[in-house]
């Protein structure tokens, strides 16, 4: 039996999936500063819990912007191709994915074998990712899910001008004096989220299937507000914080095969973690 | 406080000819000799803009040109553009206006209230002008709204202004039968120049002396044309990283034996690496097309970058100012000020008539598609600059037409009822966003990392190709 483990270092989320013929196990931890030490943790996580030794694992694939501070990894690829892969297998009708990240969102076209055709990013400002919507919930002192939860209930969203996210906040603030409904803020903070990554998805022209990944999969209100936006249906999978790094391992397992294919040797790296001192 | 605003040194990108590696110290003494030239006060200086087709009437009145882009893209790659910008924006000017021209005002500003340079001005600083030269041509409007802002802190110094149109583009008119009026035009315009040099000069035109920069010229043009026509080999001996250094030639030398003789050096070095197979990476694997959109000076280092991975530019649309005079049919003249109108109607209007041939085309599609074949190019980078509105609309405009009516890469899809189909796609395409010289809206982390996406999508996109 062959094993394939896949790495996603995020901006604020780690994440780890063990791959035999479906996902044998999966982590999730917080990104911290020390990386290395936080993937070599992780995945020692992840293969207790798949109960296998490192040595089992044929290969792997590291991704997000951390990847290149995973001392094991076998190959890095960015988490662009490491998402179509996964979207593509998971979704094989899907034309369309967003990642909706803590730092960044990215839209992606894939062709039918989970190639991808064109992408774009918006990287310059929060006000386009989810870490907009942790900082309005910060200062309502609610939890994402609760943000989430409560938005849906909302009548009335407020329109939200500041696209900036310490504006918004403010402007947050100001509407909260008025009297504004805190479900109908929060609907207005994910439409004002949703306008601005829509805005971005139609630059690669929109089509069925959309498939949302990334921690922003997880915001009920974001999807209804983006729904309506794009005028479609928008997917999500089961787990999609670990769409990354699960297409990450797909991708290794598609390296193996073609290597075994092709009858050359598979490059990898020692399996060891090694300690490695905190700072 | 100058030196509290200052970047760290900026890494020296990495050069892959010697033509290119000689760039620094040429601009370097270009600056130093304007710096020269006004402490001795004998040869006038013009602020003035690249792309304007004056540098002969300049060079033959003996007027020193001085290229406010040059100097603000120098404070851009020395990465010390921020305290300028600030200073600009201190005088209540957006961010979000051009930045080149808000460090020319920022600087020109802080030289003028001090007497003297700034502190630690790059490379001695830029001099005071005795006039200044803008044009109203359609590229942008800082080129003629730059000076007025200018004017400011230097009322003392006058400025002309040249309009240079050229006829739009239309798919069903043959522009030249308008462009007889914009010749007629232009020739006025030019000719009012010389009379304003004349005039701050106190000197009269040598028109025979205009003949043979004019004659100059033209023959750098048609070298530069061959030249760069030889990066077409494969694998490419030169990209697009060098010819933002060789670029200083083109549009700050031209009309001197110095970027004539550059140029032959430059081509005779081409042709000498072609013969050994020697390319600017390695292992070329990708060809890609710098596609439009100035660079961002302070991070040249991102075409290594693409180097690392096997990626060669032969061929960009930025600061290709020249074109093969002889493809170009102008009307023939003795007269230089009416050869110079004609030589900038035909560069203008280069791709008109190729474009006319072609359903649904435009002039700068059209030039991307003809450089796509010819330089053989797998794909296109675009760098969208934040504050430079005059590419930034277009860039995104000339990728969708290009997508819309050129597909030039069979591939095989398997649809959803399993049959495996062939079909065409368009070339990929990837659009870097920064700036010129604002090196705030720069993330290195976050352009490498959309680098790192692309070539993985040529990757993908090659193994699919249809053999």
């Amino acid at each position: 039996m062959s094993y394939f483990a896949g790495i996603d270092i995020g901006s604020t989320m780690t994440k780890v999936v063990i791959l035999e013929d479906g996902i044998l196990a999966s982590v999730i931890g917080p990104t911290g500063p020390e990386q290395r030490r936080l993937a070599n943790q992780v995945m020692e996580e992840a293969l207790r819990r798949s109960r296998l030794p490192f040595q089992a694992i044929t290969y792997v694939v590291a991704t997000g912007y951390g990847r290149i501070n995973v001392p094991f990894a076998d190959k890095q690829l960015t988490e662009i191709t490491c998402h179509a892969k996964a979207v593509s297998s998971l979704f094989p009708k899907a034309k369309i994915l967003i990642d909706i990240g803590g730092q960044d969102v990215k839209a992606i076209r894939i062709d039918p074998t989970g190639k991808v055709v064109d992408f774009v990013m918006n990287d310059k400002c929060a006000a386009g990712s989810g870490r907009f919507i942790e900082v309005i919930c910060d200062s309502l002192g609610l939890t994402l899910d609760q943000a989430s939860e409560i938005s849906l209930r909302s009548e009335h969203p407020v329109a939200l001008s500041s696209i900036c996210t310490i504006w918004a906040q403010q402007e947050v603030a100001s509407r909260l004096a008025e009297g504004a409904a805190v479900a109908d803020l929060l609907a207005g903070v994910h439409r004002s989220l949703a306008e601005r990554i829509s805005t971005m998805v139609r630059r690669l022209k929109v089509e069925e299937e959309i498939v949302v990944t990334g921690g922003g999969g997880k915001n009920r209100g974001l999807l209804k507000a983006l729904s309506e936006q794009l005028g479609y249906e928008v997917h999500v999978p089961e787990e999609p914080l670990i769409t990354g790094a699960l297409g990450a391992a797909l991708l290794g397992r598609e390296i193996a095969k073609e290597a075994e294919r092709t009858k050359t040797s598979l490059s990898t790296r020692e399996r060891v973690l090694e300690e490695i001192e905190i700072l | 406080m100058a030196e509290a605003l200052k970047e760290a040194k900026p890494k020296k990108r990495a050069t892959a000819t010697r033509a290119a590696a000689s760039i620094g110290p040429m601009v370097k003494e270009f600056i130093a000799g304007t710096l020269r030239a006004r402490a001795e006060g004998k040869q006038k200086i013009a602020y003035t803009f690249i792309v304007c087709h004056h540098e002969e009437i300049l060079r033959a009145m003996d007027v020193l040109p001085l290229w406010t882009e040059n100097f603000a893209g120098i404070c851009g790659a020395k990465r010390d553009a921020e305290r300028f910008l600030q200073r600009a924006e201190s005088l209540g000017l957006s961010r979000s206006l051009c930045t080149y021209a808000l460090c020319g005002i920022g600087f020109d500003q802080w030289r003028e209230e001090l007497g003297q340079m700034p502190p630690d001005a790059p490379w001695g600083g830029q001099a005071r002008p005795d006039f200044m030269i803008s044009t109203g041509q359609i590229l942008c409007d800082p080129r003629s709204k730059w000076y007025q802002a200018c004017q400011q802190f230097m009322p003392d110094v006058p400025i002309y202004n040249i309009d240079l149109p050229y006829p739009m583009f239309e798919r069903d008119r043959d522009h030249r039968e308008v462009w007889g009026y914009y010749h007629r035009y232009i020739v006025q315009q030019l000719r009012g120049l010389v009379a304003f040099l004349e005039e701050q000069t106190g000197k009269k035109m040598d028109y025979d002396r205009l003949r043979e920069l004019v004659d100059l010229t033209d023959r750098t043009w048609n070298l530069i044309d061959e030249t760069y026509k030889l990066r077409a080999a494969v694998p490419c001996p030169m990209g697009t990283g060098d010819a933002m250094n060789t670029m200083v030639p083109l549009c700050f030398m031209m009309a001197t034996q110095t970027a004539y003789d550059f140029f032959l050096n430059l081509k005779k070095e081409l042709e000498e690496k072609i013969a050994k197979g020697e390319g600017e990476v390695e292992q070329e694997k990708y060809r890609l097309m710098w596609g439009g959109g100035l660079p961002s000076w302070y991070a040249l280092t991102d075409f290594n970058y693409f180097n690392s991975k096997g990626a060669s530019f032969p061929v960009e649309t930025t600061y290709r100012m020249v074109a093969p005079l002889h493809e170009m049919d102008l009307p023939e003249t003795n007269d230089p000020i009416e050869h110079i109108a004609w030589r900038w109607l035909g560069y203008w209007t280069f791709w008109y008539d190729k474009a006319r041939k072609r359903p649904d085309s435009e002039p700068d599609v059209e030039r991307l598609i003809n450089w796509i074949e010819e330089y053989k190019i797998d794909g296109i980078v675009m760098h969208e600059a934040f504050s430079c509105r005059t590419w930034h609309v277009g860039l995104i405009w000339q990728l969708r037409q290009l997508a819309k009516i050129y597909k030039p890469i069979p591939i095989y899809v398997t649809g959803r009822d399993g049959k495996r189909e062939r079909i065409y796609r368009e070339l990929p395409s990837l659009i870097l966003e920064s700036d010129i010289i604002d090196i705030t809206s720069y993330s290195e982390v976050e352009t490498r990392n959309k680098i790192d996406a692309f070539i993985e999508t040529l990757e993908s996109i090659r193994a699919n190709r249809v053999t």
